[in-house]
């Protein structure tokens, strides 16, 4: 009787998953029919750069899209709303803001700084001055033209004592900082309004930095500076729903959590954008791809990991343009300065070469992703020439020769010993995270080959950051990454006296080659200057370098005239994209 | 009974600040604060820390910081979020009534498939139909969320185009009234389908349950005994004696309305509380995240109260004193 009953719901349960399965396969197989009546291709007048894979079948754009004639919908993780340029708390909020505001200047696509709303700039290495000439046909969104006074205004608010946002303006030395933001100055002294169209910065040093440290975006006086005095940003804050900028779009609604509404600024002086309806829609990365497909956004960009598993579906997909750019950072390992072990840079070419990054990297980004051997993407212009660079492949038999030379011997146990002491290593493990999890398994192999004991400590990130400020004795190495900019100066974490520098590395050459890299103001000159600290950081091993991943862009072959690279994103491109009807 | 609603009011102060020091205190020393997050910006300075801290009001001693946010608590003050930059009660009415109307769909068809299925496997037990809704509820209990999730997406938004993959309005949409509604439901469908097939399971077993103890009644028998209908012996004599501990259930669940669906709500993009509250704890914007729980923490206590008064009103042998 009851072996009976188990008989039918066995029967019944095949049936409902024979059901499901066939209907899945079924609708796979429903595309390539409507491939055939394929019209002329519409082209358009600003072409992709070159760094797009283009798709191969525009005939697949899903219909939802196409009946969108005027609208570009871009995918992005959820913004969290406070569109104020000077303000944003988050990096989806920075995009949206990028399409409202214009900076003073811009950077380009191989990372070096072009004209914005500053037409041109002078740097005066004997007065130690800044001077932008700002355009004079640009104007904000409600008509009123831009000038010096606007620019003067933005420093203002960013250098005020109660100025809570993303900006640090304390490092570029403007003349009278100090005395405004800690003191009683009314006035910052260094920052002068020449005329309309005009506005020059003095510093306590002109440095081959500081333009990078004087980029600011731009945010209108006359709107935002209402009841603006030193102390008093409110009035500022308080307009963080309703921007206001001279970019190529103007702000219209924002639904939280679900999306952000733009139009086309008629008036824009790089020209009226092309597109007149903008939306950035929130997505998330669990289902970005399928937004694509369904044709419900056009453009997705940080949602989609760069993936080969991602890649190969997009390009399943036909009509899906994608891009991979090297992320602007690196991810490292560092070691621990204060432990006398590691000041031996022996020890730290053993621990490289004795580690099989590819291995680790390639486990976590299927072949996506390159091991680096110095602190600086390979499409900066910073970045040294290969062939002046140790390259530290997996090499365990020259990791067990050089520990040898540095006095630590095996003992009969297997491990490594040197003055009675046995080398352990206690890695601080941030957990979740991918790169972790690849690389504790091979690490404990590895060097247990050379006679090392590696002891992984799971933790929370923010455990770790704290437990590295305030003891230097209880861990030895740990795994970050670092976000790198168009400006390649490293100062802040390699330099002995460096804000970012929470290891105590400390070389006097890295010392020297920073300040003069930071001095310098021509751009041949400092090349010369960063190559060298590259070479000299290659083979000192600050950290093992690991690798640098990519970012992936991918759209809609609908859309077009993005012209993107590491340090130039999407945004920059919208006033000039359109899109073609298919 | 009025008496007793004041009574149990008033002992629900203490509960309370014992609540909010708790929450505080497990907030406040886990490690690392709104600023510790950005110092992964390479061009962060000590200094600059130590100025955010200063304006965040993260550099005063513990206690100080209890009390400043306490006694904004009792003026309805919660503070600023410190991620979206507006105070935590605007953030908190943007997001929760998103999550509550999700919340509500759910609880209603839970109750409903639950009832039906509960009653029906209890009257019929071990027939064919209890053997396979049995199996089936157990199969779907087991199932993670983000997992049914996906698979619904993929059959249902982009295999077949019937419902939209995510959100809760058709992207750049400007209907009013009806049209909204009826845009916003066929958004609702998937995730509520979702929720409703994972949470079915464990109710409906609490019905079944229910339902067979009362069944094995005396009274039951007695019922039958007098010739009554099968239908009105199942409805009038059982079902209502099986459905006072469910009472107790139910009024518990009110509160789960407004705290939302943290993974769920994540994979189909709803732009609820849950979603925002995590995003919450990952930066450390504590204002928002104490703001939510303490809201959480109010609304369970009054669940537990009116629970209570509930029970008071069904069964006329629980006395309230």
């Amino acid at each position: 009787m009851l072996r009976k009953k188990w008989l039918l719901l066995v029967v019944t349960l095949l049936f409902v998953l024979s059901v499901f399965l066939t209907s899945c396969g079924k609708t796979e197989t429903q595309t390539p029919q409507q491939s055939q009546e394929q019209k002329t291709t519409p082209t358009a007048s600003v072409k992709d750069s070159d760094n797009w894979t283009k798709a191969k079948d525009p005939s697949k754009i899903p219909e939802a899209s196409k009946s969108r004639t005027d609208t570009l919908i871009i995918g992005l993780h959820e913004p969290a709303g406070v569109f104020n340029p000077l303000f944003y708390e988050t990096a989806y909020d920075a995009y949206v803001l990028s399409a409202i505001f214009d900076g003073l200047i811009e950077v380009d696509l191989d990372g070096t700084y072009i004209p914005s709303l500053a037409k041109s700039w002078d740097i005066n290495k004997e007065n130690n001055t800044v001077t932008f000439h700002l355009r004079d046909d640009v104007k904000f969104s409600d008509g009123t033209p831009l000038t010096a006074k606007d620019v003067e205004f933005s420093y203002y608010v960013v250098a005020d004592p109660t100025y809570d946002g993303p900006y640090d303006i304390s490092t570029a030395g403007i003349k009278g900082f100090k005395e405004y933001h800690d003191g009683n100055a009314d006035k910052i002294e260094g920052i002068k309004v020449i005329d309309d169209h005009t506005i020059q910065i003095a510093l306590e040093k002109v440095l081959g930095t500081s333009l990078a440290d004087l980029r600011i975006t731009v945010i209108p006086q006359h709107y935002y500076g209402k009841n603006f005095a030193k102390g008093k940003l409110e009035g500022v804050k308080s307009l963080e729903q309703q921007p206001l900028g001279s970019g190529p779009y103007v702000f219209e609604k924002f639904v939280p959590g679900q999306e952000v509404r733009l139009v086309a600024n008629e008036k824009y002086w790089k020209g009226a954008p092309k597109i007149k309806n903008l939306i950035f829609k929130t997505t998330t990365d669990a289902t970005a791809v399928q937004m694509l497909q369904t044709g419900e956004t056009d453009y997705e960009t940080t949602n989609i990991a760069a993936k080969k598993d991602n890649v190969e579906l997009l390009e399943s997909l036909g009509f899906v343009d994608y891009a991979l750019l090297p992320t602007n950072g690196y991810g490292y390992i560092a070691f621990n300065f204060y432990q006398p072990k590691f000041q031996d840079v022996r020890v730290r070419k053993a621990l490289t070469y004795g580690l099989n990054r590819k291995a680790v990297v390639d486990a976590v980004y299927q072949g996506l992703a390159e091991v680096r051997d110095v602190p600086q993407s390979k499409v900066s212009w910073a970045y040294p020439d290969e062939k002046d660079i140790i390259h530290y492949d997996y090499n365990p038999e020259k990791a067990k020769q050089l520990l040898d030379e540095a006095g630590w011997k095996l003992g009969s146990d297997g491990y490594r010993y040197k003055d009675g002491q046995k080398f352990t290593i206690h890695f601080l493990a941030s957990s979740p995270n991918v790169v972790n999890d690849a690389l504790i398994p091979v690490a404990v192999e590895n060097y247990k080959q050379l006679g090392i004991e590696f002891i992984a400590e799971p933790m929370e990130f923010n455990l770790i950051l704290k437990k590295i400020k305030e003891n230097k004795n209880d861990w030895d190495m740990y795994f970050m990454a670092w976000g790198l900019s168009a400006e390649p100066d490293p100062y802040n974490i390699f330099a002995t006296n460096g804000s970012q520098n929470r290891t105590g590395y400390s070389n006097p050459k890295v010392d020297e080659l920073l300040v003069k890299g930071r001095e310098e103001l021509d751009m041949n000159k400092r090349k010369e200057i960063y190559h060298e600290l590259y070479k000299v950081l290659n083979d000192d091993l600050p950290y093992i370098f690991m690798y640098q991943r990519n970012d992936l862009n991918a759209k809609s072959c609908r859309v077009v005239g993005f012209q993107i690279s590491s340090f130039r994103d999407f945004t920059s491109s919208l006033y000039q994209a359109e899109i073609l009807q298919y | 009974m009025t008496q007793f609603i004041i009574r149990r009011l008033l002992q629900s102060i203490p509960t309370l600040i014992g609540a909010s020091i708790v929450i505080f205190l497990i907030f406040a020393l886990a490690p690392g604060d709104y600023v510790t997050r950005q110092l992964e910006n390479p061009k962060m300075t000590e200094e600059r820390a130590a100025q955010l801290r200063a304006l965040y009001g993260l550099d005063k001693p513990l206690p100080e910081r209890y009390v400043s946010w306490a006694t904004g608590l009792l003026k309805g003050d919660l503070g600023d979020s410190l991620m979206f930059r507006k105070p935590v009660v605007q953030v908190i009415n943007d997001f929760i009534w998103n999550s509550f109307i999700l919340g509500v769909a759910i609880m209603f068809f839970e109750w409903l498939i639950a009832s039906i299925v509960g009653i029906y496997s209890a009257i019929r037990q071990y027939s064919v139909f209890d053997t396979i809704a049995t199996l089936l509820v157990f199969i779907l209990y087991s199932l993670p969320s983000f997992f049914l999730g996906l698979v619904m997406l993929k059959i249902f938004a982009v295999d077949h185009r019937w419902f939209p993959l995510g959100g809760m309005i058709t992207t750049g949409s400007n209907y009013t009234g009806w049209a909204y509604i009826v845009d916003v439901a066929k958004h609702m469908v998937l995730p509520v389908a979702t929720l409703t097939l994972i949470s079915v399971g464990g109710l409906s077993r609490y019905f079944r349950a229910n339902m067979l103890e009362v069944i094995k009644q005396d009274y039951i028998r007695t019922a039958r005994a007098k010739g009554l209908k099968e239908r009105t012996v199942i409805f009038k004599h059982a079902l209502r004696n099986a459905l006072l501990p469910l009472i107790t259930l139910f009024t518990l669940e009110l509160p789960s309305l407004f705290a939302g669906a943290m993974i769920t709500e994540r994979i189909y993009n709803w732009p609820g509380i849950g979603k925002v509250v995590l995003e919450a704890i990952y930066v450390r914007d504590y204002p928002l995240f104490l703001g939510y729980t303490m809201l959480i923490t109010v609304l369970t206590i009054l669940a537990n109260i009116l629970a209570d008064v509930l029970y008071g009103v069904a069964d006329p042998r629980v006395r309230l004193k």
